[in-house]
């Protein structure tokens, strides 16, 4: 009725342009929200972003260092992604994500160096699938055949994951754990057959092999057959039983894709650069800032990857803003700062927001006063 | 209309972004000149760039802080001649090599980690930072660049331990530990042959927390402590959780690590603590003048790096003297704490072994508990 009223609409389908704009202009306006923060705080903005940018991307080792860090993010993501596009919401990735490095641990050591690594390696890293797979199961099935709700019993095994871990290295006398080292308590290192090698600095092939799993999955999610009986799944549960898709199977199917993915970002970790089952290098949190990255890429197995290199990008700055004197929260803030605006920004993707035409008394759908 | 405004905040943004990758450029030009690329050692006159790499907070009041006041009098007695950067909160593990290498690529031609876990990502960075040294805390690697340090926590433990048989009236002593490793071990042994020596009665029964620091988990282990009988508490933790519980249920308690009497000003008793200082200030020397050489370090009572608290408001004048003079004795040299034999927790007496080294997975008489966790 008055001019300071704005119209919210639903905008049906978005075009291209928008969805690619609006998520680089959150990313950019919690960046200026950061600025602010920091100059209110006394520090120098542009020295902060600079240094930021200098260490995730200044030099050879600051740019492999990122992609260290984003490769296990581009798994988690996948895994978030491809769970939440059916709307199961499997937040157990950190977890699954153990299980993937003490199943991919578990059968470097068990192998030892007797094979080659050609088929050594592959082994190892299918492990991790299974291992996450493994932990996925023993939610994914009460979901589906009980109706039990999958959010708390993939939080809930999170911890017992953690806590498995921690046993077998820190607990027991296991195979996971280095008999050889005396005075603390760390994992047995993998052989060099199952180590995936380096080719830039501390990088290793494990993140093609992450970059082409993304793809897989959009590929089996947007272009596949199946893909689409999941999509419509996520849709209407309803309208996929009258179209004859067998629900409970595609729940389960994607809920074992999905822990299959977080437990290869496991095994690629623990083949790739930290090549044993350390527990102090694998507890990160990197199953749950999957989901932060899913949701940033909108649930897009593709946009995961450059998503997970941000992440990773931000993750490495943290200590770095350090050695200039700004404490590492600010890092952590301006990642919280970069989802709320992202996840805002989505609002805008699936809305439109403009004033009233002249003759416009009352808004059809919703509206917002501004 | 709406896109027209979009476009507006997408130039201002675009426009915002290109002048910080243009400052950005600025900036880098001036950080890296300051950092003395090429030199091997630092020239006499030059700033010495020091790092230090915490795995928890300097404001833990504890393990990190201790070492952050050693950091503090470095700084106090070099003044201008050094520059020193601290790093909070880094986690152990595989990441932290870049967190070294990129203090390494700083300019830091000395870096201290202080953490066990950082030890192999800190050789890895090690062999490829040649030019700067490398000083790890609590290892037991080292290569041409990087040495190691710890102390001897055992004598201040042995001499905490008297103050801690003398003060139980239960005869059971509570001890809060970490992990079942020869270091903490060792500690719970030095512990319980300093409480019988002054109370032959006593026992020290230990539970195992699997963290370094973790307050809610070290005060429920604590509390279930009390709940069976400890009138005393002792700790290696790194919180001072354990001292809150023991005051609100009016137990005494051992600290360890720094004096944190403000914690639990009435159940303090005293505390084994750190003074890094003289070391830290000792290898800064070394690497100005060009004298390092890579070492395995471990400081002593003698030596002035391991040191007991000021004691608490319920600690008798004669126990205090009764500590001083062991304490003089350990300094002497007069007086050690492991003597072999020794009667373990079955009674058998056996010999004492290697104390630093998995050998050491058993606890001495007098200890209540397993030795594997």
């Amino acid at each position: 009725m008055t001019t300071r009223r704005l119209i919210v609409e639903p905008r049906g389908l978005a075009s291209a342009r928008l969805v690619v704009l609006v998520p680089v202009l959150s990313v950019l306006a919690a960046l200026v929200l950061g600025a602010v923060f920091l100059a209110l705080t006394g520090e120098n903005p542009w020295t902060v972003y600079s240094k930021m940018v200098d260490a995730a991307f200044g030099d050879s080792r600051g740019i492999s260092e990122t992609l260290i860090s984003a490769t296990p993010l581009i798994l988690t993501g996948v895994a978030a992604a491809v769970a939440f596009k059916m709307l199961v919401w499997n937040i157990g990735a950190e977890g699954q994500f153990l299980f993937g490095a003490i199943f991919a641990a578990g059968v470097g050591i068990w192998l030892g160096d007797g094979l080659p690594a050609i088929i050594a390696l592959p082994l190892v890293i299918l492990a991790g699938a299974v291992g996450g797979a493994f932990l996925a199961s023993i939610s994914a099935i009460p979901r589906v055949y009980l109706g039990t709700n999958e959010i708390i019993t993939t939080l809930m095994l999170n911890f017992i994951a953690l806590a498995f871990m921690n046993y077998l290295i820190f607990g027991s006398n296991s195979p996971w754990r280095d008999s050889a080292v005396s005075t603390f308590p760390q994992g047995r290192p993998l052989p060099d057959s199952g180590r995936i090698p380096e080719f830039f600095n501390r990088l290793d092939y494990g993140l093609f092999v992450a970059i082409a799993l993304a793809v897989v999955a959009w590929v089996m999610i947007e272009k596949s057959r199946w893909g689409f009986e999941v999509r419509v799944v996520g849709d209407s549960a309803n309208t996929a039983r009258y179209a004859g898709i067998g629900v409970p199977r595609k729940i389960l199917g994607v809920f074992l894709l999905s822990g299959a993915f977080a437990g290869l970002a496991g095994s690629l970790f623990v083949a790739g650069p930290v090549g044993a089952l350390d527990p102090r290098s694998l507890d990160l949190n990197l199953g749950f800032t999957g989901i932060i990255v899913a949701a940033l890429a909108r649930l897009n197995p593709i946009a995961v990857v450059p998503v997970a290199v941000l992440m990773g990008a931000l993750n490495n700055a943290g200590p770095s803003l350090q050695s200039i004197g700004v404490p590492p929260e600010t890092v952590t803030m301006l990642q919280g700062a970069i989802l709320v605006f992202a996840v805002a920004g989505e609002f805008f993707i699936a809305n439109r927001v403009r004033r009233p035409d002249k003759e416009t008394t009352v808004a059809t759908t919703g509206e917002a006063t501004a | 209309m709406a896109f027209k405004r979009w476009r507006a905040i997408a130039v201002l943004m675009a426009a915002f972004a290109l002048v910080a990758s243009a400052c950005g450029g600025d900036d880098d030009t001036t950080t890296t000149a300051g950092g003395g690329d090429g030199g091997s050692t630092a020239a006499p006159g030059e700033v010495l760039k020091v790092a230090f790499v915490h795995v928890g907070p300097v404001a833990d009041k504890g393990w990190s802080w201790a070492h952050d006041q050693g950091a503090q009098a470095l700084k106090a007695q070099f003044g201008a001649g050094i520059e020193i950067t601290t790093l909070e909160s880094i986690p152990e593990g595989s990441d932290s090599q870049r967190v070294f290498e990129d203090l390494a690529s700083d300019g830091n031609k000395l870096i201290f980690g202080t953490s066990f876990g950082y030890m192999d990502w800190m050789l890895a960075a090690a062999e490829n930072f040649p030019d700067s040294v490398f000083m790890h805390a609590t290892g037991f690697k080292t290569s041409a660049n990087m040495g190691n340090y710890f102390g001897a926590a055992e004598e201040g433990r042995y001499l905490t331990g008297m103050a801690a048989g003398a003060a139980t009236e239960s005869n059971s002593i509570g001890y809060v530990a970490a992990f079942p490793i020869p270091e903490v071990i060792r500690g719970i042994n030095a512990f319980t042959l300093g409480a019988r020596e002054v109370n032959p009665a006593a026992t020290v029964e230990v539970v195992w927390t699997s963290t370094w620091f973790d307050p809610p988990k070290e005060s429920t282990a604590t509390q279930s402590l009390l709940d069976k009988g400890a009138d005393v508490i002792a700790m290696h933790q790194d919180s001072a959780a354990p001292g809150q519980a023991a005051e609100t249920a009016g137990a005494t308690w051992i600290g360890y690590n720094t004096d944190m009497t403000e914690f639990a000003p009435t159940a303090w008793l005293t505390a084994p603590i750190w003074d890094w200082a003289p070391f830290y200030i000792k290898t800064a020397q070394e690497v100005i003048d060009g004298t390092w050489t890579s070492e395995a370090f471990y400081g002593d009572m003698a030596g002035g790096m391991v040191d007991l608290a000021p004691f608490g408001p319920s600690v008798s004048d004669e126990t205090k003297a009764l500590i001083e003079t062991r304490k003089g004795e350990i300094i002497s040299g007069a007086f050690s704490i492991f003597s072999d034999p020794i009667v373990d927790q079955s009674g058998a007496s056996r010999a004492l072994g290697n104390i630093f080294t998995e050998e050491h997975n058993w606890f001495v008489e007098g200890v209540v508990g397993s030795p594997t966790g």
